[in-house]
């Protein structure tokens, strides 16, 4: 096991460092850069900016600076927003991103497990034929349509809930709702599918023929296996509900860290895109780490070992 | 473990993460406008708030709360004495003496005095500064430009404080409107204590945020707001009524105008669009007011056949001005084919009234256009290269795109394709000269028609067309120096003209500020600059 853990953390790096590459490479290989504003700045003003934040430097000379930087977790200055940090970027907006993105990973949890159980047990009833038609709607409206919908209907028109902000903790209510939809529905319906499938084989026929009771077969034999695809994609779900919302915290006005993705590209904020991303997917791989760690777990399939 | 424990404390686990999540900021948003507090909405987080060296628009609304200059505005946009209690100006026109009100104070209650201006006007001549509004000195005071570029010292420079209330600035040409310029944020003082100690992050903490406006900062947090309070410093304290201005950050329009319909928030800036009719209908909030700003798509006039006068003339006139601005913006503006923006008063007339003299239709003129296009070489658009119409992702201009498109298809004969890219690409485009025609325009930096005849002269950094004309830039040229305000408005009349002949670029209307603020909120000024004040601002109900 602890082998295992430690391949796993040398692949991590690896990952990572691949990463920080492609996207240094990939924003630098953009037209434009951070001084490209309303207006043409003076080309001095300009001049004295390339200099200021060292990007007349050659790039490999650039790229090494960063990752000296990063070594010590150091993210560096945003070249857009002066005087503040990108660790500040992280610092200030992660907390209300991660707040809203484990509610909405605990909301979706709750809800979509029991509905795609439900939706499997009765599968061609009416139940089913709901379950899934909901779910079909949650992956198929966009996640601005949803909360522009809840925000007119539950704020405007019936004033249950505020336009913005969570100031008050019923502020919660409407974005961790927008920004599950998506999620919800798609686990609602692979825990249905892949819930069907198991039932479906062998050893819970074996099971039914021993005389055990249906729920008894669901809950001890079939759900188990049942979830493994949905504990898989476990980890890359929560790694985006966390990291925040473009979109929904656009709508919400959420200071979250959400904005930033979009923002930092459009702006062509360097350092901007490269600690968020590196941020980003720093939270995804841990997460993908955790699910397989998950895994071993829950799957008496999965031996780790060399018992073979 | 068993497998049905296993998932019990997986449910366990969320659940009680779920619970610990809930809790955060507890304070509910306190909204007590009877106090003398107001919350407003803007669109975009401002990239800076040192005076210094910021030259971003959303900066505008802290600017003008946090900090006044020698000079400042009034409720009808004319200049009025600010931190200078008066002034004087040389016979030639070249020296300006600022004498400083008495006991003027930092919002620290430190003094402030000529010095400090002088310290302030030197930082943002000083490259590492990374002042983006540094050309607003460079290009008008003695020596600026040379100390910029480490040409010349500090003594050659016409900045000089003569005593503790006295400054001297002294012009390199008697530029009538530099009051206007001496207006502009870039000219406010900045406390050296303060930022010396900490030069990149003095204004990102209300500890260490020094100002000697109106206001001072409160409370500053990234992405959700700033909150401002009166600051008790101000020379004029006694005439500010606001304690409190809570500035949040709502980037969605449609969300800030629900929240004021709730009454959440008390105003916010740029109402979207598609909501103005209804607004204009049946509200009491919606003020409209006139911007210092023109709308225009740039012309690359280095290119075949837009470098023909007579094609860009066909195309100018064959828009129906009047339906973009009614039916597709939906948003109120003035239609044009000049380049400067209602505003300029002299002598009791707007500068913009002789406009009606180049004879410009509000209304496409169809048959006109297809002449010229024909006397062009291009008879009912035949042999005509498809156009390339050029914008950055923007949902209000996407609609103007593809009106413009849908009109001259259909008023010319010609085929017309749409690009878009999101603006940074799109604006070095713009810059070499790497299109066709392309959305643009112009907010004025100060009232005076110069901040917009300037831009289409041959080497001006803003002149993305290619449009070189030496007897406009001669004519724009002789007004900079002309002293005599009569000659000098009779000079650029002349410098438009030649716009107006050649037509550079194809302006389409005028613009209008739109901005909400609730009927309580009296004594709030929004200037044709875009420049919003509330320093004189108190709530009735």
């Amino acid at each position: 096991m602890l082998e295992y853990v430690l391949k796993r953390v040398a692949t991590m790096f690896v990952t990572l460092f691949a990463v920080v590459l492609l996207t240094f490479i990939l924003m630098h290989s953009v037209p434009g850069g951070p001084f490209t504003a309303e207006r043409k700045l003076p080309e001095q003003v300009e001049r004295a900016l390339i200099q200021k934040y060292k990007l007349d430097d050659p790039l490999y000379k650039q790229f090494f600076d960063y990752l000296k930087g990063l070594a010590r977790l150091d993210l560096g200055p945003s070249f857009k927003y002066e005087g503040r940090t990108v660790n500040e970027f992280i610092r200030e907006g992660f907390p209300l991103s991660a707040r809203l993105g484990l509610l909405s990973v605990g909301f979706t949890l709750l809800t979509a497990l029991p509905l795609g159980i439900l939706s499997a047990v009765k599968n061609g009833k009416w139940q089913d034929i709901l379950v899934m038609f909901i779910a079909t709607l949650g992956i198929t409206i966009p996640s601005f349509v949803i909360a522009t919908a809840l925000m007119y209907v539950f704020s405007f028109r019936l004033g249950w809930f505020p336009v913005f902000g969570v100031k008050k903790l019923n502020g919660y209510v409407l974005p961790v709702i927008a920004l599950s939809g998506y999620s919800l529905s798609f686990v609602a319906r692979l825990m249905r599918s892949s819930l069907l499938e198991v039932m479906g084989q062998d050893y819970i026929r074996t099971a039914r023929s021993k005389g055990l009771s249906e729920s008894a077969v669901i809950i001890k034999h079939a759900l188990r296996n049942a979830l493994i695809p949905v504990v898989t994609i476990l980890g890359p779900t929560i790694a985006g509900l966390i990291t925040g919302s473009f979109v929904i915290e656009k709508i919400f006005a959420l200071p979250g860290m959400g904005v930033h993705f979009v923002t930092s590209i459009a702006n062509r904020d360097y350092t901007a895109i490269m600690g968020i991303t590196i941020f980003y997917a720093t939270i995804l791989v841990a997460m993908v780490f955790l699910v397989d760690i998950f895994y071993v777990m829950i799957d008496p399939r999965i031996k780790l070992g060399r018992e073979s | 473990m068993e497998n049905g424990r296993k998932i019990a404390v997986l449910l366990i686990v969320t659940a009680a993460v779920f619970a610990v999540s809930c809790g955060g900021e507890k304070a509910p948003d306190v909204k007590a406008p009877e106090q003398g507090k107001i919350t407003f909405a803007l669109q975009s987080e401002p990239d800076g708030y040192d005076p210094g060296i910021t030259n971003n628009s959303f900066a505008s609304p802290f600017m003008n709360q946090l900090f006044e200059g020698l000079v400042t505005y009034d409720a009808n946009g004319e200049i009025v004495p600010g931190n200078a209690e008066s002034w004087t100006i040389s016979p030639d026109g070249k020296v300006y003496t600022f004498k400083l009100r008495a006991g003027l104070k930092w919002s620290n209650g430190k003094t402030l005095n000529a010095h400090d201006y002088v310290y302030s006007m030197f930082r943002v001549l000083t490259p590492a500064t990374g002042a983006r509004y540094a050309d607003m000195l460079t290009v008008y005071i003695v020596g600026a430009d040379d100390y910029y570029n480490g040409k010349a010292g500090k003594e050659k420079v016409g900045i000089k404080a003569i005593n503790d209330n006295t400054l001297e600035i002294t012009l390199i040409e008697p530029t009538p409107y530099y009051l206007g310029i001496l207006g502009m944020w870039v000219y406010a003082p900045v406390n050296k204590e303060a930022v010396e100690a900490s030069p990149e992050r003095w204004t990102m903490d209300p500890a260490s945020f020094v100002s000697n406006g109106p206001f001072k900062v409160a409370s500053i947090k990234l992405g959700e707001g700033v909150v401002l309070q009166k600051n008790d410093n101000y020379w004029n304290a006694g005439a500010v009524r606001l304690a409190e201005i809570n500035f949040r950050f709502i980037l969605e329009p449609a969300t800030a105008l629900s929240a004021f319909e709730k009454g959440e928030i008390d105003g916010f800036r740029e109402v979207p669009a598609s909501d103005i009719p209804r607004l204009r209908a049946g509200s009491n909030a919606l003020h409209i007011l006139p911007s210092f700003g023109t709308t225009f798509y740039d012309v690359n006039n280095t290119k075949k056949p837009y470098d023909n006068p007579k094609v860009r003339r066909a195309l100018a006139i064959a828009l129906d001005r009047e339906e973009i601005i009614d039916n597709v913006l939906q948003a109120p503006g003035d239609p044009t084919m000049a380049l400067v923006a209602p505003g300029y008063v002299y002598g009791g007339q707007d500068f913009t009234t002789v406009h009606k003299n180049y004879g410009f239709k509000p209304k496409a003129d169809v048959e006109e256009a297809r002449k010229l296009l024909a006397e062009a070489g291009y008879p009912d658009g035949k042999g005509f290269p498809v156009l390339e119409l050029s914008y950055y992702t923007n949902a209000t201009v996407k609609k103007v795109v593809e009106a413009m498109q849908q009109m001259w298809e259909k008023n010319l004969g010609i085929k017309v394709k749409i690009k878009v890219q999101d603006w940074a690409i799109y604006y070095s485009d713009i810059q070499n000269l790497n299109y066709e025609i392309g959305a643009m325009g112009w907010g004025g930096d100060y009232l005076h028609p110069m901040t917009f005849l300037e831009l289409f002269t041959s080497n001006s950094s803003n002149n993305n067309t290619g449009y070189k004309n030496a007897e406009y830039d001669a004519l724009v040229a002789k007004a900079v120096v002309e002293t005599d305000p009569a000659k000098a408005v009779e000079i650029m009349h002349k410098a438009e003209d030649i716009f107006a002949r050649d037509l550079p670029v194809i302006t389409l209307y005028s613009r209008s500020n739109t901005i909400m603020v609730a009927p309580y909120i009296k004594g709030w000024v929004l200037t044709a600059l875009s420049n919003l004040y509330f320093k004189d601002a108190y709530i009735e109900k």
